[in-house]
């Protein structure tokens, strides 16, 4: 390589107050090259590419724009540098068609010409491999959609560095394949690309070069093909023998805790599940097939219209009426932020919102003794920073998952329903919501909902497959025949469509 | 109710519907930035009072006109100033400026109550205005009507056909991803309450310089919050509020006629009319929540960026 980087990162350190984000980072990024970034929650990759988005600056350090030293103090300049980024949470206006969000703010022209905006984002969607229509509003569009509209941004204004920020964390495989494709045209194209992602998989398929951070630190950067096996980047990347295959012993099953019979409504059909103490049932399946409804009926969020759902010996009615704070039910919603924790308030209060009966005197809320306790949880869970006065917004998604879980499991429950428990969480943070789990089925009755395989056949004693809104099939976490089938029947029927 | 009395009621409602309709369009304008100003009534009624003054000190009543639009600009930037520089409550700076803009004007003006400036006439559009039927109601109006009929296409075709309009949309719908985009979203929120209050400035003017052609106190008579809640009515699209302001302006029209007429109803009944029509064009507005194009950022600041 004897061209000069595109970019080149030397030295870039940052700091939030006393906290280290960044420290003494280099980096080079090449034309028509893949840079993985690998790390674990907090270890300072956003910080990085919030520094070369021109988002923040940098407390020390250069970076060097094809040799020149430059200084981005806004996302404009580093617009204007090529620089673009493909956000974890898209930054699209809902009420706009797709034509209207890739010109936005980069129109040549005063007037919008529609016809002309719908041609140029055909062609350019064409020839990167994507299929969306110029005319369609954002808010009609699935994830992997809205993605395609992002990165059309990025090519319509030509930018030749391009950042994506966990891009598959909200896609379908099919969508992430398709993904794949489309950056390797980038590739193709000459633009140099920076790919943050938790998944060893992904990043072993798409990267040339692979670089892992961990707190705040480059601590390895290496060509993709050095690099043997997902294991051995695992290794490389905790730094110690990652469990990929948990440890489970098997409990015997008790008395059932969830029975869910002939379960109907609009996006429902003839559901029938059980779930018995000592045992994890995973419910496999690609998001938007039903699981949400299902889950919402389950936890008492939505009124099943015809069948029955018997919680803990008791009819869903009789349940959902009376409130127990603990023995009970404890649902780990897939949305850390919003529907398990409120943003505003601290660790805490956050901590209280489902535990609080608990600690109640009449009608006084003794802070002091929850406090106590929560803190002892805070310690033996790990969550950082060991601090009840933040606020939930100010911890990593992992942190805020695994105060979720302490909470939840303070509680006893007879009865957990866990959704995309580990979804966006790094290996080590996973891996100990895994042993969290596997411990807690001891005591309850698991309903696992993951699209995640791996961790499916990791976790569960028993499998369901849900496609459609039906539950295909119910089977052993032993039964290998059903096990190979299990991804054909995550595709439904739409298997003869794909070839 | 024969055609002779029709007609003229008519006429009248399109009159005493143009400056709700001023006001309501500058409204929406606003609002499509992403700014909800509540301040309507006061930048209205300021507007009706600079109008009045510039309009007796120069004799020009196009020039008293405009410097009415400027007035509101003006008192709409402290809105502005406070909500977009200082990221202050939005729904709290537009009551401040409602209230600080009706005592200032009432103030002001204390010394000119019931004296008269010169103002716009009826000036009927040759041939238009012979058409049985449309031409007495929309063109036997003064000139400040007719400008009525203009804006809101030149607005629409503002806010959807041009880049610019592009990027105020998008402030109100999604300031961070404007943002992302590359876009002043601070410019662009300015522009929108600076537009606005010359617009909701105008309307202001049309009371004192065309309705009316003196100064009484309160001049504005809660016609600002009418447009408050036409916008909603309106979908925030400019076309509807034509509607919107001319029914208003149909239902004032219709309850001073009856009082005139010598009607049994209490009086304070009759002016209770187009109030009530308020709250029930709201409830009806909320029903049928589907097309509205209501801004999805409305009322809330631009978070700054750590």
């Amino acid at each position: 390589m004897t061209e000069t980087p595109v970019i080149r990162l030397e030295g870039i350190s940052k700091f939030f107050g006393s906290v280290r984000a960044n420290h003494d980072i280099s980096l080079e990024l090449n034309r028509g090259r893949v840079v993985a970034l690998l790390g674990e929650n907090g270890a300072g990759k956003s910080t990085l590419m919030s520094i070369l988005a021109g988002q923040l600056q940098p407390d020390q350090g250069v970076i060097y724009h094809h040799g020149e030293p430059v200084i981005f103090t806004s996302t404009e300049q580093a617009i204007v540098a090529g620089i673009g980024m493909v956000y974890q949470h898209f930054k699209l206006v809902e009420a706009m068609t797709v034509a209207e969000n890739v010109y936005l703010g980069q129109s040549p022209t005063a007037w919008l010409k529609s016809r002309e905006m719908t041609r140029v984002v055909n062609e350019l969607a064409e020839s990167y491999g994507m299929q969306v229509r110029p005319e369609a509003l954002i808010s009609d569009l699935s994830m992997g959609e809205k993605q395609q509209v992002e990165i059309l941004k990025l090519l319509l204004r030509q930018s030749s560095i391009l950042i994506f920020d966990e891009p598959t964390a909200v896609l379908t495989p099919h969508e992430a394949y398709n993904l794949f494709a489309t950056m390797r045209r980038m590739r193709a194209a000459g633009k140099a690309i920076v790919f943050i992602s938790h998944k060893l998989e992904e990043v072993m398929a798409i990267a040339d070069d692979i670089a892992i951070l961990k707190r705040g630190e480059v601590i390895d950067i290496m060509p993709a093909d050095r690099v043997g096996s997902t294991a051995e980047l695992a290794e490389r990347m905790v730094g110690r023998e990652v469990l990929l295959q948990v440890e489970r012993q098997s409990v015997e099953p008790r008395q059932l805790v969830l029975t869910v019979e002939n379960l109907q409504d609009d996006f429902l059909h003839d559901i029938d599940l059980e779930v018995r103490q000592g045992e994890i049932l995973g419910l496999i399946g690609v998001a938007g097939n039903g699981q949400k409804p299902l889950v919402q009926t389950i936890c008492g969020l939505r009124r099943p219209r015809s069948g029955t759902i018997t919680l803990l010996g008791l009819e869903w009615e009789r349940f959902f009426s009376r409130h127990r704070w603990d023995k009970s039910l404890s649902y780990i919603p897939e949305e850390r932020q919003g529907l398990a924790t409120c943003r505003g308030l601290d660790l805490l209060e956050n901590f209280l919102l489902t535990t609080r009966s608990g600690f109640t005197v009449g009608p006084w809320l003794p802070r002091g003794e929850a406090g106590l306790k929560a803190q002892r949880l805070v310690e033996e869970f790990d969550i950082r920073p060991p601090d009840l006065n933040n606020l939930a917004w100010q911890l990593s998604g992992g942190n805020l998952q695994k105060l979720v879980l302490a909470r939840e499991f303070h509680r006893k429950p007879r009865l957990i329903v866990a959704e995309q428990p580990t979804q966006g969480l790094d290996i080590a943070a996973a891996e100990d919501v895994w042993n969290l789990l596997l411990k807690a089925r001891e005591q309850a009755g698991i309903l696992l909902v993951t699209g995640d395989l791996n961790e499916a056949l990791a976790l569960s004693d028993r499998l369901a497959v849900m496609f459609g809104g039906r539950i295909l099939a119910t089977f052993a976490g032993g039964d290998r025949d059903m096990v190979e089938r299990i991804p054909q029947m995550m595709a439904g029927l739409t298997q003869e469509e794909m070839t | 109710m024969n055609y002779e009395i029709l007609i003229p009621l008519l006429a009248a409602a399109v009159q005493s519907g143009t400056p709700i309709l001023y006001a309501t369009l500058g409204e929406i304008f606003t609002e499509r930035t992403g700014i909800l100003n509540l301040g309507v009534e006061g930048i209205m009624i300021v507007g009706a009072l600079s109008g009045f003054l510039v309009a007796k000190i120069t004799g020009n009543p196009a020039v008293a006109f405009f410097a009415a639009g400027l007035a509101g600009a003006v008192a709409a930037s402290l809105h502005g100033i406070v909500c977009i520089i200082f990221q202050g409550n939005q729904v709290v700076s537009g009551l401040a400026l409602t209230i600080l803009g009706v005592g200032f004007a009432n103030y002001i003006g204390a010394a000119y109550v019931g004296q008269a400036a010169p103002g716009f006439d009826p000036l009927p559009i040759p041939l238009l205005s012979q058409i049985p039927g449309l031409g007495p109601i929309f063109f036997r109006q003064d000139l400040l009507v007719y400008l009525t009929y203009l804006i809101p296409p030149l607005m629409w075709l503002f806010l959807y056909q041009t880049r610019y309009g592009l990027s105020l949309r998008a402030a109100g719908e999604n300031p961070a991803a404007a943002i992302a985009a590359g876009v002043n979203v601070v410019a662009c929120r300015f522009v929108g309450v600076l537009v606005g209050g010359f617009f909701i400035g105008l309307g202001g003017a049309y009371l004192s310089l065309a309705y009316t052609h003196l100064w009484t106190n309160n001049l504005t008579g809660g016609r600002g919050w009418i447009a408050v809640a036409l916008v909603i009515f309106a979908f925030w699209r400019p076309s509807r509020a034509i509607f919107g302001a001319y029914l208003f302006g149909g239902v004032m029209a219709l309850q001073l006629r009856l009082q005139a007429s010598g009607t049994q109803i209490p009086s304070s009944l009759l002016l209770m009319l187009p109030y009530a029509l308020t709250i029930g064009v709201l409830v009806l507005a909320s029903w049928r929540r589907g097309g509205t194009d209501e801004p999805a950022a409305l009322g809330r600041n631009i978070e700054p960026v750590d």
